[in-house]
């Protein structure tokens, strides 16, 4: 009798799904949303210096970026002369640019959103679709395994059945206090598009931030985009203006 | 004298011979003229299609085709042309820069292919401006100024003379941005060019996108789109010194092609059973004479002719039929077709189903080695195979019991 219950224990527990028999293991979704928290906060702003490696040239812009919430950025390019004033703001639906030259606020057709970002290996996708992996993908831990001190998480996030995205497939790094390590991003073959790694991590604005990171296309190894995070202030009170269309055209910062 | 006997033979039924003959005759009559019809609604479809835009072929920089990127370019466009110009098959050649950009008028804004063009020299290629419905074309000393299509203007809401934003990324990663005046709106009828496409002045494009001196594709056109299809060679050598390739009209709009192949193995299936057809009746009249014939056939055995030349005899006659009636038909093919080529061929109400490939509904015949002799040929070479049926059929005859035969 006593066998017969030992026996019925040890298959009610073979058959107790994984996730159960493990709950020690982080949530897949709770990590990428504290990696999300950890890149923006409720609100961030920041200095970014873009650099932009071709094989015949190469060159960096300093841009100013400010967030609010998952949805409000704005981006607005300082330097050098011949890019400053360039901005990009994007709100929930909606992405809009500004051209210092033609002094005008353009809304960004549908169409154009896969071109390149201000010569960049970023599409303006990267921007208006930045949160599309939160809410469109559904998310599941792939690995975890300890480096340098702190544990990585490998998660898979595939695209929810008929969500309107870019990627196929995108595989995220992250740390256990939600640090991003890199992003593989697939096409809807599931081939290697492009990959994004963090270079660097460092203390910014309080807080362990992916300082560099590199954006590479995977067929074009000349390529590549590198954004230098030098300084950033999180969970700050913006003032509601900045993400207007007026602000875009007239800066009142 | 079996070549004797066999055209004294097919005169002894003069109202049988007159019909095979016109069989023959008509066959190869119809298949020379829906041939060289076929080829010549062909080649105005290429050259019209390829006469928009696009040119007879292009001289690109490798691997543009897969990837249009503006940074892909020709650099001084203008040496690598005057050497193109130089060739004897070669009548225009004209240099493009293009890449994508956001076209604005106000809130309203699109996405397009831009055009930088030579005014002077694109209109030796493409009839893009005569094609302009309101405005006009792009003049050597335009400056800031671009024709857009119907479909973008009205999606703009743009009219003559109304300013267009333009923003787009230059050749050195930087913004690309300018206001243009709009000149003209062009309706080629092509819906994708209509929504899609501007153009402007290449040497403003060149300061706009930091371009200067630079094209990514010269476009090249002849007479006709034969002449530049044969001089390929030429053109491919020329491209490869400067390190670049040359795409033919195949290359260029891959979907004409197809179609091309499509409709032209519809019409080889029933020029083949027009062929059957006529070999059949030519062959069914040839058997039938043979039949009446096996009495005859018998007494000439028994006078000593062997049925090997008997044979022989019979297939020379078809021989005449065959060779008789292809020269009536090549000659009254190419005749009739040459006629109609001159005056042209029209299609009274077949315009809007034309003008989607940009054909007129008059069509000339192309009439050329090719199509005068492939259909006369195939058709003779059928009936001088099938004249094995009868010869095999008559040299199994044994002389007693043919001339008892009825």
């Amino acid at each position: 009798m006593r066998a017969r219950a030992a026996i019925l224990v040890a298959i009610a527990f073979a058959l107790t799904p994984p996730s159960l028999g493990r709950a020690a293991r982080p949530d897949a979704d709770a990590l990428l949303r504290a990696a999300y928290d950890n890149w923006r906060a409720k609100s961030s702003t920041s200095d970014i210096t873009m650099t932009v490696h071709r094989p015949d040239w190469e060159r960096s812009m300093e841009m100013k970026a400010w967030t609010r919430g998952d949805e409000d950025a704005l981006v607005r390019f300082v330097a050098p002369a011949k890019d400053a004033g360039n901005a990009t703001l994007k709100t929930r639906d909606e992405t809009w640019v500004f051209n210092p030259k033609l002094n005008q606020v353009i809304k960004l057709p549908a169409s154009m959103l896969a071109q390149s970002w201000m010569g960049s290996d970023f599409s303006y996708n990267d921007l208006s679709k930045a949160d599309d992996i939160l809410v469109k993908y559904t998310h599941r831990l792939l690995s975890s395994e300890k480096a340098n001190g702190h544990m990585v998480y490998t998660i898979e996030a595939i695209p929810k059945p008929d969500a309107p995205v870019v990627w196929g497939k995108q595989i995220v790094k992250v740390r256990e206090d939600g640090v991003m390590l890199g992003e593989t991003y697939y096409d809807q073959d599931m081939k290697i598009v492009r990959q994004m790694v963090t270079d660097r991590v460092g203390p910014i604005g309080g807080r362990d931030y992916p300082v560099v990171m590199t954006m590479r296309p995977v067929d074009e190894p000349q390529k590549w985009t590198r954004i230098e995070t030098k300084s950033a202030q999180f969970n700050i009170t913006l003032p509601a203006y900045l993400f207007t269309l007026s602000n875009l055209q007239n800066p009142r910062d | 004298m079996l070549a004797a006997l066999a055209w004294r033979n097919i005169w002894r039924q003069p109202h049988r011979t007159v019909l095979s003959l016109s069989s023959i005759a008509l066959a190869g009559t119809i298949t020379i003229f829906l041939l060289a019809l076929q080829q010549g609604a062909y080649g105005t479809m290429k050259e019209n299609v390829l006469h928009l835009i696009d040119g007879f072929a292009q001289i690109q920089p490798r691997g543009y085709a897969s990837d249009p990127d503006l940074r892909k370019t020709i650099a001084k466009p203008g040496a690598l042309m005057a050497k193109l110009d130089a060739l004897p098959a070669v009548t225009a050649s004209a240099p493009r820069a293009t890449t994508y950009v956001i076209l604005s008028n106000g809130t309203r804004s699109y996405g397009a292919a831009v055009f930088g063009v030579d005014p002077a020299r694109e209109i030796g290629i493409s009839n893009l401006g005569t094609t302009i419905t309101n405005g006009r074309y792009l003049k050597p000393e335009d400056k800031g100024v671009v024709v857009v299509g119907t479909g973008l203007a009205r999606n703009l809401k743009l009219a003559i003379g109304d300013k267009l934003t333009m923003l787009g990324s230059a050749r050195d990663g930087t913004v690309a941005a300018d206001v243009l005046g709009v000149a003209g709106i062009f309706s080629t009828g092509a819906p994708e060019l209509d929504r899609q496409v501007v153009e402007m002045p290449l040497v403003r494009f060149q300061s706009d996108f930091a371009a200067e001196d630079r094209a990514n594709t010269i476009a090249v056109s002849g007479q006709r789109l034969a002449d530049i299809q044969a001089s390929l060679r030429a053109l491919g050598e020329l491209a490869q010194k400067h390190g670049l390739v040359v795409r033919d009209w195949t290359e260029l709009e891959p979907a004409l092609h197809d179609v091309i192949l499509l409709d032209a193995s519809f019409s080889i299936l029933l020029y083949v059973s027009l062929i059957v057809i006529v070999v059949f009746i030519i062959l069914n009249t040839l058997l039938m004479s043979v039949l009446e014939r096996t009495h005859e056939f018998g007494m000439l055995m028994a006078i000593g002719m062997r049925p090997a030349q008997i044979g022989r005899m019979v297939w020379l006659e078809l021989l005449f039929l065959a060779g008789v009636g292809t020269t009536i038909g090549i000659t009254l093919g190419v005749g009739i077709t040459s006629w109609v080529a001159r005056v042209g061929l029209p299609f009274p109400g077949a315009e809007a189903l034309f003008s989607q490939w940009h054909m007129p509904s008059t069509l000339y015949p192309q009439i050329d080695l090719t199509s005068a002799l492939a259909g006369p040929m195939a058709i003779a070479l059928s009936i001088v195979v099938a004249g094995i049926v009868p010869y095999v059929r008559v040299r199994r005859l044994q002389p007693v019991s043919a001339m008892r035969a009825a």
